[in-house]
Formats: structure tokens, sequence, C-alpha cells
């Protein structure tokens, strides 16, 4: 009877030791996450929060936020031919750089993953030193290059192709080349992924079927890379939809796009809720392509599971 | 007096009993396996000796002191382990000196042992590599050499030689035993090789299903098991029923497989059926013999020293181990008939 | 035949392509020798005048000094608050887990002209002026989605039986962490803090909002001189910073390996 009321006693405290342990270790993955989260709450959440609500606000020109709610904003947007036009020039703008993305970075990913050795690592570097130098030079580069006396027009000019210089700069066609220069080492990135994916022995197998190089190419290893692409041009399509410093710089007040636009509300006519209505309608739309694009992505799937 | 004692040790995952109310008492100096097929326990006992697993219940005790509530860093447990954990980012030399300058002990003093325990491990002169330099047998040794430099209570080895090749894992089991007897440390060896466990312990505690079956000398474990599974897991058996036909007094029965009588001891009813056990190895055969059971030789496959024999009589199969210097596999024809023969001594009763 | 041409043409392609990638940094680099009061390419003569020219620009110099503070400070603290986090999310199961990582992750969905103009007016209400402190905490949000992918990355692979080893030999939590698992972590830490340090570096977007008329960083300043003025001081300033880009590389590499810090695995 003793005896068994100390064993009792006994697993008593070993069951609360254990407990301690347990919880112990519930507390330090949240310790670990405290820093993080409260730095993400406080100064991420909060703030968006917080825009969004202004966002629902009406235009005072006295304080820049007025007390009444409204859909003003929203509404403005979406009835206004001008801001409307902005909306269709983002996305088509986003749109050619993602097409123009896939169609230079495709043969330098192919060719990328054919070398060995250091020279690939050579071109790997080349590939991603756009993403290690600023951006705001890079921009400042194709500004030199595209402006009226600028190298492009100069040359143009020599050759004789023109007689007077093309407006090149602040256009959507430098805001394009701008951006996929930018967004070039994405794209790169994840068609080279793919690319590294492929079984080599597919590709011979296909050989030894008797299909030639270009054959085997646009047969076998293309639709292998869809998805690569698809991935690649995703990521593209969204930074660029949100991007601000390449058509800030290459674009100015000339060629407005949305993010350019919020930036614009609220820094110099100082209208705060209808910028952040501007910023939020932008995040809209890159929260759509990334749902539509994870939805493609499963059905795709799907199919090549099919086949 | 036991060194080391598991008392009632219980381990459970997610409410299922992993170990089940172990005890084990392991004296000093003395050579331990555990053994026992996938999955039953080995190592999560092991980690719950050095700390890596709380224990659900029940004690550990080393040489007369609890330690299963210590952190893994205050049991002074020696781990080698399966896929040896050597830290990649030191040299041979820094992974063994790691455990004495945690204990502070003098540069000097530092550096003689360490050298010690690598010419003990025979690796005297690799100090400088790094683990990736080292094959798959040298790293073992670092691994060993760096348990054993900090002078632990005990050593624990999870599996220390699974990632080798069968020749280097012979030599490398002979030179652990070796060591060990030398330096004299209590040792808990990991496998589930049995050739490895009767080979290099002093004892082997067989596992199963988070049981110990039993605990026993090798020689002890292989000609007297206690349980089925021992019977059935260690060594290869065949199993083979009998026909009780006269009972006599002091539990010794005749028995008839199917026709080839025996006297043996065992607790039997007249005209009952019961399982046996027979290893391969005990087995004769002759072509000619005043006695035995008739059976056909199916097949018989050269093993080197000895020949396997596949038997049939009617619809089982039996297998025969017999060295060829006993018997000229050439004298043997496929397809022929021939008498099996053994000791009745060899038979192992089953449990029921 | 029917092999060679098809390489040809991708070689010449990509070839294409690289001098596409080059142009706008080789220009930069050759207009700062100008020797005209504006840029021309290719430049007119050889000279370092717009290089002497800084010193009567000591803005620049202010900026990069605050850029190079802010982009430190966001690197260290970006990189041991993210490690942490990496280590909670890879090593520990708890509820609300994909919550966590998601919030954590989202940055990259949000434009960041949005993620500033929010902070703007955030810090505005509770009355924090811009500091580099302000800059630090706006570039923390940025750059912390990459440099928990890439911890993360290189804690998915570690083998944890190292760590039991080193608590077998008598080692503590602490010193098992500094000891053992952060030296065989280290390239995809490193990494994290350069991906960090260059993202805080290069940031216009965020920082144009929080900026002020004393504090601003090289980026802004470059971006506002721009806009009023064509002169080279610009292309000098910018090729002191890709030199700076390529020795940094250069160092890194040195130390590293650039397979090292891109794939992010031993
Ligand atoms: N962390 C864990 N969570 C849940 N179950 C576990 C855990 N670790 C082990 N188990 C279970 O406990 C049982 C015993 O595992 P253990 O690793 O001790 O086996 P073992 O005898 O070492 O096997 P092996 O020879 O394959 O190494 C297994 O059924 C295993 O699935
Ligand atoms: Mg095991």
């Amino acid at each position: 009877m003793q005896a068994e009321l100390e064993m009792n006693q006994e697993q008593d405290i070993q069951f609360k030791q254990m407990k301690k342990k347990k919880s112990k270790k519930r507390l330090d993955s949240w310790l670990l996450l405290l820093p993080a989260l409260s730095i993400f709450l406080f100064f991420f959440l909060l703030p968006l929060v917080f825009l969004f609500i202004t966002s629902f606000k009406n235009f005072d020109a006295a304080t820049g936020i007025g007390h009444d709610w409204t859909l003003q904003n929203y509404a403005k947007f979406i009835t206004d031919q001008f801001y409307l036009g902005v909306l269709w020039r983002t996305v088509k703008i986003a749109l050619i750089t993602t097409l123009a993305a896939v169609v230079i970075s495709y043969p330098v990913a192919y060719q990328i993953t054919k070398v060995r050795g250091r020279m690939k690592n050579y071109l790997t570097l080349l590939v991603l030193s756009p993403l290690l130098i600023s951006m705001v030079i890079r921009c400042y580069g194709w500004v030199i290059l595209l402006s009226n006396n600028g190298v492009v027009n100069n040359a143009l000019m020599k050759l004789g192709l023109i007689d007077k210089p093309l407006t090149l700069l602040y256009t959507e066609f430098s805001v394009v080349i701008g951006m996929v220069h930018v967004l070039f080492p994405y794209m790169v990135l994840s068609i080279m992924g793919s690319l590294e994916r492929i079984d080599p022995s597919i590709i011979r197998a296909s050989q030894n079927l008797g299909a030639g190089p270009i054959r085997t190419f646009f047969s076998v290893i293309l639709p292998l890379t869809l998805p690569g692409i698809f991935a690649g041009s995703v990521m593209v399509f969204s930074l660029a939809v949100s991007s601000f410093v390449t058509p800030a710089i290459l674009g100015g007040p000339q060629v407005k796009v949305m993010s350019f636009l919020t930036y614009e509300q609220v820094s110099t006519i100082l209208n705060w809720p209808f910028g952040s209505a501007i910023g939020f309608l932008l995040i809209f739309i890159a929260t759509i392509t990334i749902i539509i694009y994870s939805k493609l992505l499963t059905k795709s799937e799907k199919g090549v599971a099919i086949q | 007096m036991s060194y080391l004692c598991l008392e009632n040790v219980v381990k459970t995952f997610n409410k299922t009993e992993v170990v089940k109310k172990m005890n084990l008492e392991i004296k000093k100096g003395e050579l331990v396996s555990f053994l026992g097929p996938s999955g039953c326990g080995k190592t999560t006992t092991l980690n719950m000796i050095a700390g890596f697993l709380d224990v659900d219940g029940g004690s550990i005790v080393v040489d007369g002191k609890p330690v299963h509530l210590l952190p893994p860093n205050k049991r002074e447990m020696g781990m080698v382990f399966q896929n040896y954990a050597l830290f990649p980012h030191m040299t041979v030399f820094d992974n063994v000196a790691y455990g004495l300058k945690l204990r502070k002990v003098p540069k000097s003093e530092i550096n003689q042992r360490v050298l010690e325990a690598l010419e003990m491990v025979r690796l005297s002169g690799y100090e400088k590599r790094y683990p990736k330099e080292l094959s798959g047998g040298q790293q073992q040794r670092v691994s060993l050499a760096r348990a054993l430099v900090i002078k632990p209570k005990v050593l624990l080895l999870d599996e220390p030689l699974s990632n080798l090749d069968a020749k280097l894992r012979q030599e490398m089991r002979e030179e652990i035993v070796d060591i060990q007897k030398k330096v004299g440390i209590t040792t808990i060896f990991v496998t589930h090789d049995q050739e490895e466990a009767l080979a290099i312990s002093d004892r082997i505690a067989v596992m199963y299903e988070g049981r110990i079956e039993q605990v026993d000398t090798p020689v002890a474990i292989y000609n007297h098991p206690q349980t089925d599974f021992v019977s059935r897991f260690i060594g290869e058996v065949n199993q083979i029923q009998g026909h009780v036909v006269e009972t006599f007094s002091g539990n010794q029965c005749k028995v008839s497989f199917d026709g080839y009588h025996q006297v043996l001891s065992c607790p039997g009813t007249k005209d009952t059926l019961i399982d046996f056990y027979l290893r391969p190895e005990k087995i004769q055969i002759y072509q000619e013999h005043s006695e035995g059971l008739r059976v056909r030789v199916e097949r018989k496959m050269f093993l080197g020293a000895k020949t396997r024999y596949i038997l049939q009589l009617k619809d089982q199969q039996f297998i025969a181990d017999i060295s060829n210097t006993v018997l000229n596999p050439d004298q043997i024809i496929e397809g022929q008939d021939v008498l099996a023969v053994w000791n009745p001594e060899e038979l192992l009763a089953t449990k029921k | 035949m029917r092999k060679v041409l098809p390489k040809a043409c991708l070689n010449f392609f990509c070839i294409l392509v690289y001098i596409f990638l080059a142009a706008p940094i080789v220009v930069v680099l050759l207009s700062s020798l100008t020797t005209t009061e504006y840029i021309v390419f290719p430049p007119k003569g050889i000279t370092l005048r717009w290089y002497a020219e800084l010193i009567n620009h000591p803005e620049f110099m202010q900026s990069f000094t605050l850029s190079i503070m802010v982009a430190l400070g966001t690197s260290v603290i970006s990189t041991i608050i993210g490690t942490m986090a990496s280590i909670a999310v890879v090593r520990y199961e708890f509820r609300g887990k994909t919550a966590v990582t998601q919030l954590i992750g989202s940055p990259l969905l949000i434009p960041s002209v949005v993620f500033g103009v929010a902070l703007l007016q955030f810090f505005s209400w509770i009355g924090l002026a811009a500091s580099p402190v302000a800059l630090v905490i706006g570039h923390f949000i940025l750059t912390i989605p990459f440099v928990m992918r890439l911890v993360v990355a290189s804690l998915v692979g570690f083998d944890r039986s190292i760590e039991l080893a080193a608590k077998n030999l008598g080692a503590g939590r602490l010193r098992v962490f500094f000891q053992i698992t952060l030296p065989v972590i280290k390239s995809g830490v490193i990494a994290g803090a350069i991906f960090a340090f260059i993202t805080s570096f290069d940031d216009l977007t965020v920082a144009l909002f929080i900026v002020s008329t004393d504090v601003v960083t090289l980026p802004v300043r470059i971006y506002t001189y721009m806009q009023y003025q064509y002169d080279p001081i610009i292309t000098s300033v910018s090729s002191i910073m890709i030199l700076l880009t390529v020795i940094l590389m250069v160092v890194i590499e040195r130390i590293l390996g650039v397979g090292k810090v891109f794939s992010s695995k031993n």
C-alpha cells in the first residue's frame, strides 16, 4: 500500500516534469518566432490594414484624409476612362514584358544548361549580375542609351536608317526594355530549373527514335519545360505589374502606370484615400494573377498525369 | 552488481507503446548487443539511454545514480551514430578534441589524448583531414575515437557498421571489440545483423516489438532460445511436425517424423502433433543408413565451405547445410532420395 | 551541317542577349570618363574629372554612408531574426505554422509602392520620423522573405545527428547552435545576409516614402538628382557603386565560391 502510494507520487512527479518539457518546446518555437512576427504584425499587417481603411475614406483637401466612409475612390477609378487607360497600359506593358522575357530567356537558359564547368558558372553569374547592380543605375544606363542624342539614335542616324532622332525614351517601349532587363534573371532561373530537371535519357530516346535535334526540341524539350516557362511568366508578370522604379525612370509622367499613379496621388496630389484605393486595386490584380496561375498549374499537372 | 540498469523503461509515441516496460542489467565492462528486426525499438531505447528521448516511465541508473532526468550533455555517454555524424566543418583533430574542449581540458593534454585516441583507431596522420576526405570506414573510426576520448561511462553504438561493405564490416567489428576490451568500457551495440551480434557480444538482448525476449550469451541464445521468436530470428530454422506415438514417465516420449522414430524429452500426450525447430546444420544426409527420414534432394547449392541441400518431404521443404569435408556434394544427385538424420537433442520444441 | 547551323544561330542570339544585358552598365561606366559637361556616349576624351567633382557634392557621400549603414543594419537584423524564424518553422510543429509562413512570405506579393505608402501613413501616425531606424524597419520587411527562403533551404537538408553527437559530447543548447549548427548552415545564412544587404542598398521604392530632406539614401539621391540634372556626376557615382559591387562579389567568390552563394547548399 505504502509502496504503491510512493510509486504513484513518483510517477506524478515524472509526469509533471514531462509536461513541463513539452510546453517548453512549444514556448521555444514561439520565442524564436516572436521578433519576426511582432515586427510583421506591427509594421506590415497593421499599416496595410490602416491603408485599406483609408481607401474607404473621403478626400479632404485640408488634411488629406476625411472622416466619412465612401466607396467613391474605387468608383472614381472604374468609371474614369483615364484611370482605366492607366490600368490597361500597366497590364499591357507587363504582358509584353513577359512575352519578350520568355523569348530572349529561353535560348540563354538552354545554352547555359548545355555548357559545363567553369563556363557555366561564369554565364550564370553574368545572367544574374543584373540582380546585383542597382536598379536605378541600370535604368539610368538605358536613359543614356535611348535618349534623343543617345547611342541608339546616333547609331541609327549614322547608318542612315533614319534622319531625325526617334522618340525612344519616356515611351512604353523604353519602359518595356528596362523591365525586360530588370526581370530577365527571374525568367532565366525558372526556365533553367525546368531544363535541368529533364532526364537526359528522354532526349536520347527521342534521338534514338529518329528525331533530329530541332524535332526533338519542339516535340520533347519545349513541352517538358512549359511549367518552367509558366512559373517564370507569372513571376515576371506580377513583378512587372507592380514595379515602380523602371516606369518611374524610363517612363516618367508620360507613361503612367498604376504604381506611379499611386505615388503621384500620395506624394504630389496628397489625395491619400484615392492613392490607397489605386494601391489596393494593384494588389488585387497581382493576387488574381497568382490565383489563376495556381489554378491553371493544378489543371495542367492533371493533364500531364492523364497523358 | 550491475553498472547500467534499465527499470521498467517505457516509451510511447502517439499513444502506441514503442518500448514496453523494459528491464535490463549490464555489468561493468560488458558488451551487450541489442538485436532485433527493424522497428522493434532498438534505436529508441538507445536514445533514451543517451538522453535524446525522454523516458515515459521507469528509470535508467548508471553506476548507482539515476540519469534519466539529466539532459544528454550531462550524461557522460559516448555515442557512435549509424551515419557517423562527424562535424563537417571541423578537421579530424577538432572533431575528436571537441568533447575535451567542452570539458576545459588543458591544451597540451587535449593534444596528447586526441593523438592517442587516433592512434588507437589507427588513424594517426589524418588529423588535418576533413570528414569529406575520409572513406566510410575511416569516418567510422573517427567517430569511435571521438566518443571514446572523453572516457564516457557507457559507449553506445547504433548500427555502426551498417554503411560499410561486407569485408570492412568484419574488420571493423573485430577492431571495435579489441578496443572495447582494451579500454574495458561498458558498451551497448545495436545491430540487426545476427551474425555480427553472435560474433562480438558478451551477451545479446534479443528485442521484439518493444520487449526484450531473451538476454543471454551468444551460445545460449543460439542453442537454447527461450521463445519462438528467438528460435526463428536467430539463425535459420526448419519447422518440422512430429506425431507422438508413445509416452513414457519423466516427460519422455516417442515421436514419429513420417516413420522416423525418435525418443526425446518433451511434454506431450499420445496421438498429438508437436512442432519442432531444427537448425539446418544439425541435419545429416545419408544415401544409406539404418534409419532416417526419407526425403528427396530437390536442389543443391554450393556455398563455399558447405553445401545447402533443399530437401522435399511431401509438400514440405527443409534445408540442410552440410560441410563439404563431411559430405562430398558430388556424391549427391539432384532428384535422388536420401535419408535425413539428426540427433534428437537438437530439436527445439516450440513454445505455444 | 544540320547540327552546326542551329547551334551557331543559338550562340549568335545568346551573344546579342549578353550584349543587351551588359549595355546599360558598360554605358554608365564609360560615360563617366567624358570630358564634356553633359553625358555623351561614346565619351569624348578621357578624364577622371567627374570623380574629382564628387568632392564638391558631399551629399552623395552622406547618402552613401547612410545607405551602407541602413543596408548593414537591415542585413544583420534580418539575418538574425530570419534565421531564428527559419529554425522555428523547420524544426518545430505548432498550430498556425502555415499561417505564419504565409504571412512572412507575403511581402513578395505586395507591391513595394503600396507597402511604402502604408508605412509612411503608419509612421506619421505613430510619430516616427524619417530616420535610419525607420528605413531599417521597412527594409527588414522587404528582405526577410528572401533570407528565410535561403536559410530554410540550408536547414532542410541538415543532418541533425551531428547536433545529437555534440550534445552527447557535453555541449549545451547554445553551444550546439553556435559551434555546430550555425557553421554548417553558414553558406545559406551568408547568402541571405548578402541578399538582404543588396536589396536594402538598392531599394528606391520604399525609401522614397520614408526619407526626409536630411535622411536620403543613395538611390533616392540619384533618382532625385537625375530628375533635374543631366551631368556626368551621376555616372561617376554609379560607376563607383558598380565597382564596389564587383569587388564585393569577387571577395565573396574568394571566400565562398559563387556556386555556393547561389545554390545555398553545401
Ligand atoms: N519520433 C517518432 N515518432 C513516432 N514514432 C516513432 C518515432 N521514432 C520511432 N518511432 C517508431 O518506434 C518504433 C521503433 O523505432 P526504432 O527507431 O527504435 O526502431 P529500430 O529498432 O531502431 O529499427 P531499425 O533497425 O530500423 O533502426 C518504430 O515503429 C517507429 O516507427
Ligand atoms: Mg534504428
